[in-house]
């Protein structure tokens, strides 16, 4: 079989360990107003294409080579890359039988029983926790968070290396309260997993244009460098290993 | 951290413009005029001792490491015997050429045309090789930018390296003096043969007394500064500096410090006797370390000091200046001397070399950043992760250096050429990136040849496009191929007659070398010469290897069958009158089907409809040249290498089938086109791993831009190191890197065409800086300049 995909990224190293493919998977349950790929938002739209597994599966196996000295792999991402769950459930069960190191990146927007056995496959997942408060979330992401915090903690306990990203955007968490309280929520509900601050940009305007979108206003902003460190260093006290895979 | 002695000599090397000193010519010529009649051996080595003896002593303020070639701190040498025509004709321009000025003052030039030129007149190397070049060759390949080898007739050989390791540590010029002694000692009278080799070996003994005079000289002249020195720390320097130069280069070094001026005394006599291109240190670390051990286990040196010795040494490889013709500039631009210095790898009994010398190498280049001398490291599979650490630290650094190369490919290269397991496996670079020994004569860079020309007059009728001029062999008229395997058959066989004409002016040259300019001071540094009393251009060392023939233009030559092939022959997009129309007019009037040609397939992108169109040309080019013989009877070795060549060789080429315009560049050794490798540089690395890289064993050269901030971090940097072994695990030789800033990222936003290739980080990915918003590279720029070195 085979899916939508946006885009196979060879050569990006930010992804997970070592040099990586990310399979940018198409569609998402979510729609958050700093998207940066709109692209990924639907299954069918002018950035996005059908792909059959094997063809795939052949472009990996060309950059294998590469994963092997720098121990990386490929990297699920999107969109949402649990939007597409037997094509996404397929790729990664093939190249797991392959022995090829894999990660995910996930906005914990999924049903967790169905996903379960893909996510215990992994070599590492990135979640995402963009906002504890429930009607904010519903705002800005346009779905409740409920079943995002209730993934967050049972994902954590599959014993897979995990790392919570949290988006830092000068308009949707910006705040010391913000971020203490989801570091608090890492600490109790995520042991053992470390967090990464990702810093808003706005590098999916031209996106948006090509799909003839409006791109997001104003509004949201990123922090600024000293700021950022400061939240890290609250984090640390707030017991949470933070990490970095610049 | 850099010392404010090192800091200032650095300051004047970045700040001072060469000048030319005519001392060297002088003394070579009056020598010259009183030898008439001798063996040629005996006159070269008569006029380097008579070089050493009369030359000015001049040490410079702060030197640590002495000997000057001449009395400018930064200064070119003239070599008349090889060729005064080039210099009398350029030399009035010397100040204001574009590529590599000099200053030469009025008086100067005045004295070289008076007392120097005439006597050269009808006796200089250039002239004997035009002499005997035949007229058809001499059409095609003397200053044409079709087949360039003026390296090799207007200057002398170099590529060389002194053996430091057998030779000149353990023995010291007395010892090789003495040795040279005993074999003549041993000779017979009566046999022939033994007159050649007694005059070998007095032009040894002549070449030894002459260098360590010149060392006496510089130990009187730093005694008597020691004297007048007020200042005691200096004072107590310059006599530590007259010690060393007592007892080195005439005997074995006893400490670190005077094993670097032993380094700078073996240089300087090679510079004094011929003003050589390529004349490599080796293996710097291999040779040095155990000087550098055994000084610290006494408490001889402090690690500040040696490293502060390592970078006046740099400092010293830097200073003085290569002296050549505005052509030969092209082709080597940048006051580049190419003293090759090679760190890492494995030892000759296989085990890993680097060691504390190795490291004290990078970080001199670190911190001097001076462009000499040209650091390469070798780079095994198990190569420790401090040591790839600090090589992919330093190419973070934005130099460019050092240039890494694979271990086990070099190693290879050399098995093929017929070395002993241990001698290759003892490896170090020459020139660029020719894997090379000091137990080796071999022309590393003998000559260029270009491979878009054979492209051009295959479809030409074998006239140049731009000139109209018939420069290759008749062929009919590119209207008439049926089929892309005739298009492909007239570019070999333009091809082949080609590399003929490179042969016939290479074995010209190597003839005249021989009769002309032996080596003998550069002899004296070679273990096998010695052994068996024959100079270097007679074939004295171990090792012959062919001439080296370096093929330009493999990605335009491959990217333009491909695009015949692809246009003309599958997608019927232009017949092939039409295209050769489209090259004629230089595409002015054929923009949609210049277009086409541009999406062409091209070579750099894993892309194996074009790469297997580059191998099949890059392995019939090695055939080809391996089918002929050299003056020693071995084949001629085949090379991608880089160096500047690309710039001439497109300049005299019209327009091609890929796309490219009448003039522009062509592309160097097995890089991409430039900006055509639009994929990522793991695709560009797979394509070069295609070419079959060990058969080519003059060495292969693949140069990659990275964006700095892709390295600007230890894991960036510890992932480059996983590249580089990835690269060198599909079979790639070479690689270096080019760490962009934000003034190219401005650049590549004016001119984005030729930016193509130009990769940066995003937001977890890396792409096409081109293919982005102009807002986005806005962007990108800004963070880069925040984030930059």
């Amino acid at each position: 079989m085979g899916g939508y995909i946006m885009q196979l990224q060879n050569y990006s190293v930010n992804d997970g360990d070592g040099i990586r493919t990310v399979i940018f998977l198409a569609g998402c349950p979510l729609r958050c107003a700093w998207c940066a790929n709109p692209e990924g938002q639907t299954l069918q739209n002018p950035m996005t294409r059908w792909a059959e597994t094997e063809e795939i599966l052949a472009e990996v196996r060309r950059q294998e080579i590469f994963y092997r000295a720098s121990g990386g792999g490929v990297t699920f991402s999107g969109g949402e890359a649990t939007a597409q769950p037997e094509f996404l459930a397929e790729l990664a069960g093939a190249l797991y039988d392959e022995g090829i190191s894999l990660a995910i990146e996930t906005c914990g927007q999924f049903d967790f029983d169905r996903l379960a056995p893909v996510l215990a496959r992994m070599d590492r997942i990135f979640m995402d926790l963009k906002l504890l408060d429930p009607v904010r979330h519903r705002q800005y992401t346009g779905a409740d968070n409920g079943l995002i915090l209730q993934n967050l903690a049972r994902t954590a306990r599959l014993g897979v290396p995990m790392t919570v990203r949290i988006p830092a955007i000068l308009g949707v968490n910006g705040s010391d309260e913000q971020m203490a309280a989801a570091f608090a929520f890492v600490r109790d509900r995520c042991p053992g997993a470390t967090l990464e601050l990702l810093p808003y940009h706005r590098y999916g305007e031209g996106k948006y244009r090509r799909l003839g979108l409006t791109p997001p206003g104003g509004e949201f902003a990123a922090p600024a460098p000293a700021q950022l460190d400061h939240w890290r260093q609250m984090a640390r006290d707030a017991g949470v290993e933070v990490v970095s895979f610049r | 951290m850099i010392t404010p002695r090192i800091e200032k000599i650095r300051q004047n090397y970045v700040n001072a413009k060469p000048q030319i000193s005519c001392e060297r010519a002088a003394i070579w010529t009056e020598s010259y005029q009183t030898t008439e009649g001798q063996p040629a051996c005996i006159r070269a080595a008569k006029a380097f001792y008579d070089c050493c003896d009369r030359l000015g002593v001049h040490i410079f303020e702060g030197e640590l490491v002495v000997g000057a070639v001449g009395e400018f701190r930064k200064c070119g040498i003239l070599t008349p015997e090889f060729s005064w025509m080039w210099v009398d004709r350029e030399m009035d321009s010397f100040a204001t050429r574009p590529q590599d000025p000099y200053v030469m003052t009025e008086e100067q030039r005045q004295f070289v045309r008076e007392k120097i030129f005439p006597y050269w007149k009808g006796k200089s190397l250039e002239e004997a090789f035009l002499a005997r070049l035949p007229a058809e060759t001499r059409r095609i390949g003397v200053d044409t930018g079709i087949i360039d080898s003026d390296s090799k007739w207007r200057q002398a050989v170099g590529e060389i390296t002194p053996d430091y390791q057998d030779v000149l540590f353990p023995k010291g010029f007395a010892g090789i003096l003495q040795e040279a002694e005993a074999h003549i000692a041993a000779l017979d009278d009566a046999c022939p043969e033994d007159e050649d080799k007694r005059d070998f070996y007095q032009s040894v003994i002549l070449a030894c007394r002459g260098i360590i005079r010149l060392a006496e000289r510089y130990a009187d002249e730093a005694g008597r500064l020691a004297v007048a020195e007020p200042d005691a720390d200096r004072a107590a320097e310059l006599r530590a500096i007259a010690e060393n130069c007592r007892h080195v280069p005439a005997r074995p070094p006893e400490t670190f410090w005077q094993a670097v001026q032993f380094v700078w005394f073996t240089q300087l006599g090679g510079i004094l006797s011929e003003n050589p291109l390529a004349l490599n240190p080796g293996r710097f670390d291999q040779y040095m370390d155990p000087y550098y051990e055994a000084d610290l286990a006494a408490g001889r040196v402090t690690p500040d000091f040696a490293q502060e010795l390592v970078e006046a040494l740099w400092l010293k490889y830097s200073e003085w200046v290569w002296t050549i013709s505005a052509n030969t500039a092209d082709y080597f631009a940048g006051y580049n001397q190419f003293q090759n210095l090679t760190v890492g790898g494995k030892t000759r009994d296989g085990q890993d070399a680097a060691n504390a010398v190795s490291y004290m190498a990078l970080r001199a280049t670190e911190e001097v950043r001076t462009h000499q001398p040209g650091l390469s490291v070798r780079i095994h599979a198990d190569c420790p992760k401090e040591f790839m650490a600090a090589v992919t630290r330093l190419v973070s650094r934005g130099t460019g250096f050092p240039a890494i190369h694979s271990d086990s490919v070099g190693y290879q290269m050399l098995l093929n050429l017929g070395y002993s397991p241990e001698d290759a496996r003892d490896w170090s670079n020459c020139g660029c990136v020719v894997p090379h020994s000091r137990k080796t004569g071999e022309w590393t860079s003998a000559a260029n040849l270009n491979f878009g020309a054979a492209m051009e007059y295959a479809l030409n009728e074998g006239r140049s496009l731009m000139t109209g001029e018939q420069m290759g062999l008749p062929e009919q008229p590119a209207a008439g191929f049926a089929g892309y395997d005739q298009v492909e058959a007239a570019f070999f066989r333009q091809f082949d007659n080609l590399c003929r004409h490179t042969v016939i002016s290479l074995v010209t040259a190597q003839r005249v070398h021989r009769e002309m300019v032996p080596r003998p001071f550069l002899s004296a540094c070679n273990e096998h010469c010695l052994e068996v009393g024959k100079d270097l251009s007679r074939g004295g060392a171990k090792y012959n290897v062919g001439p080296v023939i370096t093929g330009i233009g493999l990605a335009v030559a491959a990217n333009s069958l491909a695009a015949v092939k692809k246009l003309v022959f599958e997608d019927r997009a232009c017949s092939m009158a039409t295209l050769v129309d489209a090259l004629r007019a230089n595409w002015q009037g054929y923009e949609p089907l210049r277009r086409l040609a541009a999406d062409a397939p091209k070579y750099g992108n894993d892309d194996d409809y074009v790469d297997a169109i580059a191998r099949k040309v890059a392995n019939h080019f090695y055939h080809e040249v391996h089918r002929y013989r050299d003056i020693f009877g071995n084949p001629f070795t085949s090379a991608f290498m880089g160096i500047s060549n690309y710039i001439p060789m497109g300049r005299v080429l019209g327009a091609t089938p890929d796309g490219r315009k009448n003039g522009e560049p062509s592309s160097e050794g097995v890089s991409p086109y430039v900006g055509t490798d639009r994929s990522t540089p793991l695709a560009a690395m797979c394509s070069a791993a295609k070419l079959n890289q060990e058969m080519h064993a003059g060495g292969t050269l693949l140069n990659l831009r990275l964006n700095p901030e892709l390295v600007a971090t230890k894991r960036g940097q510890a992932n480059l190191g996983a590249m580089i072994q990835t690269l060198f695990a599909l079979g790639g030789f070479h690689v270096q890197f080019n760490c962009i800033s934000s003034d190219v990222l401005r650049e590549a936003q004016r001119r984005p065409e030729e930016h193509r290739d130009l990769l940066v980080r995003v937001a977890g990915y890396s792409t096409q800086f081109v293919n982005l918003s102009r807002s986005m590279q806005d962007a990108i720029i800004a963070r880069t300049e925040h984030s930059g070195f």
